[in-house]
């Protein structure tokens, strides 16, 4: 649910007193319509919120829990290993299969992803939104997420595909799940993972920990899923074209 | 009110026609030029002073009603193939260019004739109106040729109706699946007058009105393809992002 106006000045008051609608545009990156057109509507985007709390020094996930419909942004639980793994790329999961291939089999696992020879990409990645909610699904949370905030459940599959999920639906979601709630937001990259709270390097500690046999599956099921979406996508191409030829 | 849909479709059509030239030119799906210059001469046929006109110099025995019937024939005939072939619907092309299709064809080909030969079509009458009103046994016969005219192309839309739905509903670029949607719009109007005989006579607005959305239906949809295919070859394929190759 977008934040109230009236809460928003209220909170805009409280960073940045006695600056005017444009400064605050400036320094923080947001178009001046934009934002008048929230405040005239009555409901300002979380993304405003976040740019604003950026341009501020404030962190984005403790501005946003000022908010009623936030509030349980408060509990910073940490993030559990399948979340963190499941804001690793694609690529760098397969990376992290050669690599280890590469390595000594006897070697520590550390000792085959070298610090500084391969930096994990930052969440989100291209299909961060889904590959978080099946980390923290345990088969009825999809169930549960729409029982609890009404949305139609094909609605809410055609987000994940889409790799996107509403603020208050990535909060909802971390809640039936009962994970941490920022999670969600860093999935769909509203906020980074060291905003959350995550700490530094949690991402590659929890793909060291994870045994060759676990990498390997996870990794193959990640390039199931890709492979299918290609090939759906390139036999879309094939008709289209088919289509074009004839009727074009 | 029923002139100027007349009159605004003729034009929508004849434009469309116009601009398929350059690329029947070039050799581009020329068929494509024909069934639009085929609807065209249809529309034109099935407005009064055109009619007469052209039939009074074809003999002034409503010759040019008969020759209406095949050029719709015609165009849909073509329209059937096109879009059977470029939405990938095998099934629904065999069942219009096979024996089944060929049967269907033939036959209303000669019920349309035989039923235009038995009738007294002695002067020039758009819809035949004219000739309806000489006798019991005209009137029924020019029921009969109506029915016998429509036959066909309600066949062909209801072979293309299930590929239109399917592509309605597929991942397909929007644009097509918009296309597709007018098709079949077109094709359930094009299905709709085979029930003519039913309507009450007070419902003569109606026939017109489901005559020409069919038509329009059938000239945007097709339009709408070209003008997708030319947008995506002006931009090219596009960048692919999540799953570059």
């Amino acid at each position: 649910m977008p934040i109230p106006a009236k809460a928003f000045q209220r909170w805009l008051h409280g960073i940045a007193p006695n600056t005017s609608t444009s400064d605050i545009c400036r320094v923080s990156g947001i178009k001046r319509t934009t934002l008048a057109q929230q405040l005239v509507r009555g409901k300002v985007a979380e993304t405003t919120v976040v740019s604003i709390s950026r341009a501020y020094n404030v962190n984005p996930v403790s501005a946003l829990a000022a908010f009623d419909a936030y509030s349980q942004l408060t509990d910073t639980r940490p993030p559990s290993r399948s979340e963190l793994v499941s804001q690793i790329s694609t690529p760098d999961l397969l990376r992290a299969v050669l690599a280890r291939s590469a390595a000594d089999p006897g070697a520590e696992p550390a000792a085959a992803a070298p610090a500084g020879s391969s930096v994990l990409e930052p969440a989100p990645h291209a299909t961060s939104v889904k590959n978080w909610v099946e980390a923290i699904d345990d088969g009825e949370l999809r169930h549960r997420v729409s029982a609890a905030t009404g949305i139609a459940p094909q609605n809410y599959s055609a987000q994940l595909t889409a790799n996107r999920l509403a603020p208050e639906l990535a909060v909802a979601t971390s809640l039936a799940a009962g994970v941490a709630p920022a999670s969600g937001l860093v999935a769909t990259g509203l906020v980074t993972e060291a905003e959350a709270g995550w700490p530094p390097g949690a991402r590659q500690a929890a793909l060291d920990s994870l045994s060759d046999g676990e990498l390997t599956t996870l990794a193959g099921d990640r390039l199931q899923t890709l492979g299918r979406a290609l090939r759906r996508q390139e036999h879309d191409h094939e008709k289209t074209e088919k289509i074009w030829e004839n009727l074009g | 009110m029923i002139e100027i849909l007349q009159w605004s479709t003729l034009t929508v059509c004849g434009l469309v026609a116009v601009a398929r030239v350059p690329s029947a030119v070039r050799g581009r799906n020329r068929t494509l030029f024909y069934i639009f210059a085929l609807m065209t001469l249809a529309i034109l046929l099935s407005i009064q002073a055109p009619y007469l006109a052209i039939d009074q110099a074809l003999g002034s025995v409503n010759l040019a009603n008969l020759l209406l019937r095949f050029v719709i024939f015609a165009a849909i005939f073509f329209v059937g193939i096109r879009v059977t072939r470029g939405f990938g619907a095998d099934d629904a092309y065999r069942l219009l260019t096979g024996r089944i299709g060929m049967a269907v064809l033939g036959l209303t080909s000669l019920m349309v004739v035989v039923v235009f030969l038995m009738m007294d079509t002695a002067g020039s009458s758009a819809g035949l109106v004219a000739v309806a009103g000489k006798e019991d046994k005209d009137r029924d016969l020019v029921q009969y040729y109506g029915a016998a005219g429509r036959a066909y192309p309600a066949y062909v839309s209801l072979v293309l109706l299930p590929a239109m739905v399917r592509a309605v509903r597929s991942t397909l670029p929007s644009l097509v699946r918009i296309a597709a949607f007018l098709l079949g719009t077109g094709s359930v109007a094009i299905a709709l007058t085979l029930l003519f005989p039913f309507y009450p006579p007070s419902w003569g607005a109606a026939t017109f009105l489901i005559n020409y959305t069919a038509v329009l239906c059938f000239v945007f949809g097709l339009a709408l393809i070209a003008v997708a295919s030319v947008r995506h070859r002006r931009s090219g394929p596009r960048p692919r992002t999540s799953t570059a190759k």
